[in-house]
């Protein structure tokens, strides 16, 4: 329990609270829109984004913000191009992002290994009030446009032509949505690191997705499973001294791995059933 | 008088090459309208430049704004690969048939008491109403095809455009879906534009029929309209 007393620990569990409120929701929309890698090619394009803020001394994280909106734009367009191969479009700019983080770091030599090091791994237990305070703003605006676009959203996710076809603005409500998407991959990154903040977003998604038949089943118990995840692998971390971003991932995994084996069991057990009554009739 | 639909000499080429030439006629209320040709006689893409999928390459396509209450027009439209959509999309049917009202002024509303009586009457019309509360994954193809059909009769429209409604329906299924159609047609002044290739057993039903043949002088694979012919009068 000692824990709580920390002050960097309440923050980084106000922060995990938080995550796990919006990252379902996101994901969700990311694996049945087939972009489910597009939060790793932001978190790539997010590492440019901090490279050129530390090169230009601008504060990374609007340099980062701006950069992921940029980006995030520009998807759409090439989505737009490879609609067969819309993967294609996440491949380009994952490579992109990450070559111009590296050569924008590579010309700033020196000086930024440690900061980029932080965006790269994150730090949930570095996190300070004015994060937190961003962290909640953006929940809120999540949460509020989740409410508010629901309905026009499960359609164009079920299907853009007969979106389309019904009137919605189908091109700008998938621009708002990646920018949306990369806003948030700017916030989190610092906190949970560049190389894990897509498994965050799409595994409480991921893993809900086997849970519920419906929509708003999946949401809510994709939060469940995130608070679950993000909390029990923030307390692992501290009573074990791993880093918090890998544990957390862990234990969601772990979580995928026995809801799976559980699924299985269970639906094997019932299929014994119905054969034992088959053969008894 | 209102036209639903009015297709002006309509010329569409995928890049160089025409597929469709010299294609012009109306959709009014009250019209039901089949449209046939052999395969690949870009029925399908017709219907796609109709609702604005493609642009026409010459000529013009117009889908009236108001239907004949001057209220907005609302189209429901049925694609050919619907039933083939992603099997693990998580919606229960009853959800799914449900989003149909959403473009009846409630994308942003509650969803009243007669709401909920459209979709249950349209979900009982292709009987699926005892299936609601199944994942729309663990449905057959046929059962996905009334879905996406009560989906569109849930959302009530003024004109429905159709493309292979009935694959994957048994012959019952698919007499009692046109009689629905038709009833829709004649008492409640629906348009219709419904491409198949039963038209020997849609003809009872269609009050025109619109058939899409090769063109004789062209180089390419080329379809142009032989002629709209109005059927005799369906029976009520």
């Amino acid at each position: 329990m000692e824990m709580f007393f920390y002050g960097f620990m309440q923050r980084a569990f106000q922060a995990s609270f938080l995550i796990s409120l919006i990252a379902p929701i996101l994901g969700l929309f990311l694996i049945l829109r087939r972009q489910s890698l597009m939060a790793d090619t932001l978190s790539h394009i997010s590492l440019a984004g901090v490279a050129l803020g530390l090169l230009i001394g601008v504060n990374p994280t609007w340099t980062n913000l701006l950069v992921v909106i940029v980006i995030a734009t520009l998807l759409e367009y090439l989505r737009q191009i490879y609609r067969t191969y819309s993967e294609i479009s996440i491949a380009i700019l994952m490579s992109a992002g990450m070559a111009l983080a590296l050569v924008l770091m590579g010309i700033n030599d020196g000086g930024v290994t440690l900061s980029m090091t932080q965006f790269l791994f994150g730090s949930i237990v570095t996190i300070n009030e004015q994060q937190i305070w961003l962290l909640l703003v953006l929940t809120a605006i999540v949460g509020l446009l989740y409410l508010i676009f629901r309905k026009p959203m499960y359609v164009l996710t079920f299907d853009e032509e007969t979106a389309f076809t019904v009137g919605l603005p189908i091109k700008t409500m998938s621009i708002l949505f990646n920018v949306l998407t990369g806003v948030t991959i700017a916030v989190i990154m610092p906190i949970v690191g560049a190389l894990l903040v897509s498994a965050i977003i799409i595994l409480p998604a991921a893993i809900s997705l086997r849970l519920s038949k419906s929509f708003n089943g999946v949401i809510l118990i994709g939060i469940v499973i995130a608070l679950v995840g993000m909390l029990s692998g923030l307390a692992v971390s501290y009573e074990i001294g791993t880093p918090p971003g890998a544990t957390i991932t862990l234990i969601l995994m772990i979580i995928f791995a026995v809801i799976t084996l559980l699924k299985y069991s269970l639906r094997h057990i019932q299929l014994e059933r119905l054969y034992k009554k088959t053969d008894m009739s | 008088m209102v036209h639903y639909i009015e297709v002006e000499k309509l010329a569409f080429h995928y890049q160089d090459e025409p597929v469709l030439e010299n294609i012009s006629f109306e959709v009014d209320p009250e019209d039901f309208v089949m449209l046939t040709g052999e395969n690949g006689a870009a029925k399908t893409t017709l219907l796609r430049n109709i609702l604005g999928l493609l642009k026409p390459s010459r000529g013009s396509v117009r889908l009236s704004p108001v239907n004949c209450s001057g209220e907005k027009l609302v189209v429901g439209y049925v694609s050919q690969q619907i039933a083939s959509f992603n099997t693990g999309f998580p919606s229960t049917v009853l959800e799914l048939v449900q989003s149909g009202r959403y473009q009846r002024g409630k994308w942003f509303k509650r969803l009243d008491k007669d709401d909920k009586e459209h979709v249950r009457r349209s979900l009982e019309s292709v009987g699926m109403w005892e299936m609601r509360n199944r994942k729309i994954g663990e449905l057959s193809g046929g059962q996905k095809q009334r879905i996406a059909i009560a989906r569109v009769f849930a959302a009530d429209p003024d004109l429905f455009i159709l493309d292979e409604p009935t694959t994957g329906m048994d012959v019952q299924a698919r007499e009692e879906f046109y009689n629905l159609l038709r009833h829709n047609c004649m008492e409640h002044g629906k348009g219709i534009l419904m491409v198949t290739h039963d038209h020997e057993e849609i003809r009872h039903y269609a009050s025109k029929h619109i058939e899409l043949v090769r063109k004789e002088d062209s180089p390419w694979r080329c379809f142009s309209m032989d002629s709209c012919k109005e059927l005799s009068k369906p029976h009520s």
